[in-house]
């Protein structure tokens, strides 16, 4: 029936959206890269690529967070261009893909208010695709009661943050209790909502959010150790579409160390390849620290700069979920292209600026840790 | 060969030449090769990352300048009053070859940083300034609006109070109290307020996340600015309000400042003093006027510097693109660091060595050194380029036919034949002296302003125009033409000569016919047959039958042109195994159509013993049921046996042309092989012993240094000179049938020309021709301008725009085989 019907409404932005695909770097392109000496080099070889000129006006010297920024503006204009060509169910969908930056912009605020930080800047740092006309109110907010009914009442996450809402007052563990829950329970809804358009969108879908789940259940997990998260609350956070879903979920939430993740994991075979070599070196080095400085690293969208073996198993979490996205594309007819065209060109800005970084850092021996897309 | 006059019948020939250039020199003589604009230069370098080629350092300087020229362009065109841009060709050239071109570069770079620097220091201050007037102007608003407010809120407390004091038993002497305490201190408001200024858009955003935070607790007032804000970086507008809030308790007014500011909303101290407000008042606009005054220095300034920026961009834009393009071919050559020398490879037309010769020696001259580079030509066994030679006449004809495909290296162009058929095809669908005329004046217009039109800007779709103006020039006259030859001058006929019929006098109602008097109509159609009932009968079976043969003859001159392909290429075998039986096939089907439509135009069939015959019926029995004829619809008598022989003929040509040249080949690889000779690859050849090296060298005739890896050797299999010659029979035998029928598209366009025109003519002027008096004047002035607007648009603009898609289908699938002949196949 998809094939049938899709291209009515969604062909021309299937087809869009595939060009864009190929226009993603190659393991070429990538390599070519890795081989400039300074930014400028690095600039003349995006040049060539499907970045363009997007960094032609630029004075010179180019910072890698502008390189970033403007990066980020095309991928912002791209889906931005899709998004108002889009009809329903598509347009839904790509609704449902901005809820999760507005999760991350809103936590971003919450956070940054409660250490301090500036609100102007705090606004400048936050993901272009997930802003939405109240936000910058979230700063007044003092508690998680007043933040649900000054602001998000009125957004689209608020059915998310009914289940979430207790009076607590808002610090970084309650914090990261909320992120948790809103990204639950917006896990859930998008995958339901998948589920609702069927044929080959929901089964694709099924499988991207079930590892983003997962995923999320380990990181919780793993984030937790060490800290005054009960166990009972830690549970209440796994998402449960995941594959872990039941039985993983419940052995992760009995999990006191990292060899019980890793025995949490072992039922399935793809997630067992995570914990091979990086689990041992994590079991034995610094498990609850980590945790910590990790969810920080989270919280700033800074994910390249923890080193060890959290980074390690992220990076090996984000090596699969490229691989996964990359597996959309072979279906036609499902609106999944979208989601993973998304994520692989913002992995691909990632890689592209941990690149431009080491370049700028001179750190040239780190310069292959990037993730190729294609 | 290189003295004869450049032909469009062959491509020019080509030379692959080698330039030794001296570093000292290469920039100016790549400077002098580019504008000469003859040679074609190979990439030595292909290897080589874009990043760590030689002049990649003079790339990027000359891309940041590129940058600040582009940056200054966008500056000026921002400027809401135009600046005068010197165009390129009134400004001063500056020279960027010769002994002083480093300097001259450097000079520019340094000119440019400058500017540059200049003007970002005067945008900030100027763009800091309007910042600051903008502050002001929206605290001169808030003032204004609150005090406003304010006054009203006082009018209405005043009176409330005095009412409430009227007939209060207080003392009186308290009363006066009180209203001394009102008089000095005007109003005490109990309530706090904030106010300020915010963006339209987000009012009502703002207003409702306040009404939560305070639950209702507030009351909020906006009025509108009406003028709105201009961003003097991006120039965008954006409309503001001024609101004031009131509320009670510092935490609630700390919430609204909060939100306020997160929101982008400016916040200005006012007093709730009338006459502080007053002096505030007072004193922003004090300030406000001083600080349009600097405003408007800083403005001037930056429009001088705009002024001098203008009188030169041109010349730098000109001279930034051409080091750019100088550099990029730089990177092309391949630099011998042991004798300082860059090695540039490329062709050229072999008619041009002496010219570039002479523009290197130029170039040495100008740069003031004595090393001059060298030029050679060297043998090589690959394909060269075809390179047309066009002027401005054939250059739209040219690039029409590029457009569909480009003839291998010397063979024959068919853009030659184009400028004849393919304005001549178009005029057989545009066929109207009217219509012909007025583009042909057009076109003869914009030839005659060509230099001045050459300069201008025109735009995409008159630029189109413009470009093809010779073409449109040929087809006006071709029209004009065959306008002639079907008597059609904007749906009207030209009673030029005598008519060949006659009409009896009108009685009545009745259907006339007429009778021939004897007379020939010496060109074109009978005027006679306008306006007559069978008339498009008539010019229905003329056109069709006219656009066969014309379609038949076109294809058969296609075919002939792979001759002297052949012959040049020395491929006698071709001759006999594609050109001779695909020329039998075309005509003894297509070609025999043809006779009989010219055989049944002579024969008088009023007088003949049969019925006309359909000749299409005829065309399909003779394929389907051959060696039966009707005899009511015989042509002519043994007709069936012709036929039969005919399409014996077209019979044998398929397997012909299917097997006789792949057999030949195979003839011919066997006798090679009998000798005992193996085929060695290309690369295995030891190209030459190294004496040949070194005298070479001596003697000037260096080695390509890339030598023909890249050039794909076709494997010469058997087995795909079958498959391509499968492929070319099959193209062939479906194209004469499919090509026959596309050419009847000539008679359709031109009938729908012809019938457009004349519901024209018959909906507009038709009409008003006869209306008498005043008002028949009036109207066919007003419905003549509108005839001629829509005969212009529709007729010539609209045609012309979609018609010569139409024609062009048909050049060049029978203009194919000269080109897609199969490609010369050797056998080692």
């Amino acid at each position: 029936m998809e094939a049938l019907l899709f291209n009515v409404s969604g062909g021309f932005l299937e087809g869009i959206v595939r060009g864009y695909k190929a226009g993603l770097l190659t393991q070429n392109q990538y390599n070519n890269l890795t081989q400039c000496e300074t930014i400028e080099d690095f600039r003349t070889q995006l040049s060539a690529t499907d970045y363009g000129n997007f960094l032609a006006n630029e004075p010179l010297p180019i910072s890698t967070s502008t390189i970033s920024d403007k990066a980020t503006q095309l991928l912002v204009d791209q889906f931005n261009y899709l998004r108002s060509n889009a009809v329903e169910p598509l347009s839904k969908f790509l609704e449902y893909m901005t809820y999760a930056y507005m999760i991350d912009n809103v936590i971003l605020i919450i956070t940054g208010t409660l250490h301090g930080r500036n609100t102007s800047e705090l606004l400048q740092r936050c993901h272009p695709l997930g802003i939405f006309d109240t936000m910058p109110a979230l700063c007044v907010a003092t508690n998680v009661e007043e933040l649900y009914h000054t602001v998000l009442v009125e957004t689209p996450l608020a059915p998310y943050f009914r289940d979430a809402v207790s009076a607590a007052d808002l610090d970084d563990l309650n914090i990261e209790i909320i992120r948790n829950t809103l990204y639950k329970a917006y896990l859930e809804d998008f995958d339901a909502f998948c589920q609702s358009l069927g044929g080959p969108t929901a089964d694709v879908m099924h499988r991207i959010l079930a590892f983003e789940a997962d995923r999320r259940a380990i990181n919780i997990t793993i984030n937790s150790f060490g800290t005054q998260l009960s166990k009972e609350q830690r549970a209440k956070l796994f998402p449960t579409i995941g594959r872990l879903f039941p039985e993983g979920n419940n052995t992760l939430a009995r999990a006191d160390e990292i060899d019980q993740v890793r025995q949490a994991c072992e039922a399935v075979s793809e997630y067992r390849a995570f914990f091979d070599s990086g689990g041992r070196s994590h079991a034995n080095g610094n498990g609850g620290a980590n945790g910590n400085s990790e969810s920080t690293a989270n919280l700033l969208g800074d994910l390249d700069s923890e080193l060890g073996a959290a980074a390690d198993l992220e990076d090996r979490f984000f090596v699969h979920e490229v691989h996964l996205n990359k597996l959309a594309f072979l279906q036609q007819f499902q609106h999944a292209v979208f989601y993973s065209y998304i994520k692989l060109k913002e992995q691909e800005i990632r890689s592209v600026t941990w690149i431009a970084e080491c370049i700028a850092q001179n750190a040239r021996d780190r310069i292959h840790d990037f993730i190729p897309t294609f | 060969m290189g003295d004869d006059y450049p032909t469009l019948f062959r491509s020019e020939q080509m030379s692959l030449v080698q330039l030794i250039v001296p570093t000292e020199v290469a920039h100016d003589t790549i400077a002098e090769l580019g504008e000469l604009g003859n040679v074609q230069f190979k990439d030595l370098n292909p290897d080589v990352n874009p990043f760590q080629r030689s002049y990649v350092g003079e790339i990027r300087r000359v891309d940041e300048m590129a940058r600040r020229v582009r940056f200054f362009a966008s500056q000026l065109e921002k400027e809401k009053e135009p600046i005068p841009v010197r165009p390129l060709y009134d400004s001063a050239p500056l020279v960027t070859v010769g002994p002083r071109a480093a300097q001259t570069i450097d000079e520019l770079d340094v000119k440019l940083a400058e500017h540059e620097s200049r003007l970002t220091q005067m945008n900030e201050s100027y763009q800091l300034l309007s910042e600051r007037l903008r502050e002001l102007v929206e605290a001169r608003h808030v003032l204004r609006e609150t005090a406003q407010f304010f006054d009203q809120a006082a009018v209405r407390e005043t009176g409330e109070v005095r009412a409430s004091l009227d007939d209060s038993s207080a003392p009186l002497l308290q009363h006066d109290d009180r209203e001394q305490q009102y008089s000095s201190g005007e109003l005490q408001f109990d309530l706090e307020f904030v106010a300020g200024t915010i963006d339209r858009a987000r009012l009502s955003t703002f207003e409702r996340v306040l009404w939560r935070v305070l639950r209702g607790n507030l009351y909020m007032n906006y009025i509108d600015i009406q003028e709105p804000f201009v961003d003097p970086a991006t120039g965008a507008e954006t409309r503001k309000n001024v609101f004031i809030i009131f509320a009670h308790g510092d935490i609630l007014l700390g919430k609204i400042r909060k939100v306020a500011e997160s929101m982008g909303a400016t916040i200005y101290p006012i007093d709730v003093n009338a006459d502080k407000r007053a002096d505030s008042m007072r004193e922003v606009t004090g300030r406000l006027e001083d600080l349009q005054i600097v405003l408007y220095n800083t403005g001037a300034n930056r429009r001088t510097e705009l002024m001098t920026i203008g009188e030169n961009i041109a010349s730098w834009e000109d001279v930034v693109g051409k080091e750019k393009l100088i550099y990029e071919t730089l990177n092309l050559l391949n630099y011998d660091a042991r004798r300082k020398t860059l090695v540039a490879e490329g062709w050229c037309p072999t008619r041009d060595i002496p010219q570039i010769q002479l523009a290197l020696r130029h170039a040495t001259e100008e740069s003031g050194t004595n090393v001059p580079p060298i030029l050679h030509e060297l043998r090589t066994n690959r394909t060269p380029p075809t390179f047309h030679r066009t002027n401005k006449f054939t250059e739209g004809f040219q690039t029409i036919m590029d457009a569909y495909g480009v003839a291998t290296y010397e063979e024959v162009n068919p853009g030659l034949f184009a400028v004849i058929t393919f304005p001549f095809l178009f005029a057989v669908m545009f066929g109207d002296i009217g219509h012909g005329f007025i583009i042909f004046i057009s076109a003869a217009l914009m030839i005659l302003f060509e230099r001045k039109l050459a300069k201008a800007d025109l735009g995409e779709i008159f630029g189109t125009f413009f470009f093809g103006r010779y073409i449109i020039l040929l087809m006006g006259v071709f029209s004009i033409y065959t306008g002639f030859l079907y008597n059609d001058i904007f749906s009207k006929s030209l009673h030029l000569f005598h008519s060949g019929w006659e009409f009896p006098e009108a009685h009545g109602n009745d259907t006339l016919v007429g009778f021939a008097n004897g007379h020939t109509y010496p060109f074109g159609i009978d005027p006679a047959w306008h306006g007559a009932e069978n008339g498009l009968l008539f010019t229905n079976s003329y056109k069709m039958k006219m656009s066969i043969v014309l379609g038949v003859i076109h294809m058969t001159f296609a075919v002939c042109l792979q001759v002297p392909n052949h012959i040049r290429f020395r491929r006698f075998s071709d001759i006999w195994t594609n050109f001779i039986p695909q020329m039998v096939f075309l005509q003894s089907i297509f070609g025999y159509l043809v006779v009989c439509i010219i055989y049944k135009w002579t024969v008088d069939w009023s007088q003949a013993s049969t019925q006309p015959p359909s000749l299409l019926n005829m065309l399909i029995g003779m394929v389907l049921s051959p060696g039966s004829v009707d005899p009511d619809s015989q042509l002519y008598p043994g007709q069936a046996t012709v036929q039969v022989i005919l399409l014996l003929m077209a019979g044998v040509c398929v397997p012909w042309l299917l097997i006789s040249k792949p057999y030949l080949q195979y003839q011919e690889m066997k006798k090679i092989q009998g000798q005992g000779y193996i085929g060695l690859g290309a690369d295995d050849v030891p190209r030459h012993t190294d004496d040949t090296t070194l005298e070479g060298e001596e003697e000037g005739n260096g080695q390509a240094i890339v030598e023909a890896n890249d050039e794909e050797h076709e494997q010469h299999d058997f087995s795909e000179v079958v498959v391509h010659q499968v492929i070319h029979t099959i193209e062939f035998c479906l194209g004469c049938v499919s090509h026959t029928a596309s050419y009847l598209r000539l008679w359709a366009l031109s009938l729908a020309h012809a019938q457009l025109s004349e519901v024209l003519w018959d909906m507009t002027l038709a009409n008003v021709l006869g209306m008498p008096g005043v008002v028949g004047i009036i109207a066919l002035a007003f419905v003549g301008v509108m005839w001629l607007v829509l005969t212009i648009s529709i007729l010539c603009v609209m045609e012309l725009e979609g018609e010569p898609v139409v024609p062009v289908v048909e050049p060049v699938p029978t203009a194919d085989p000269p080109h897609a002949g199969p490609p010369d196949i050797e056998v080692e």
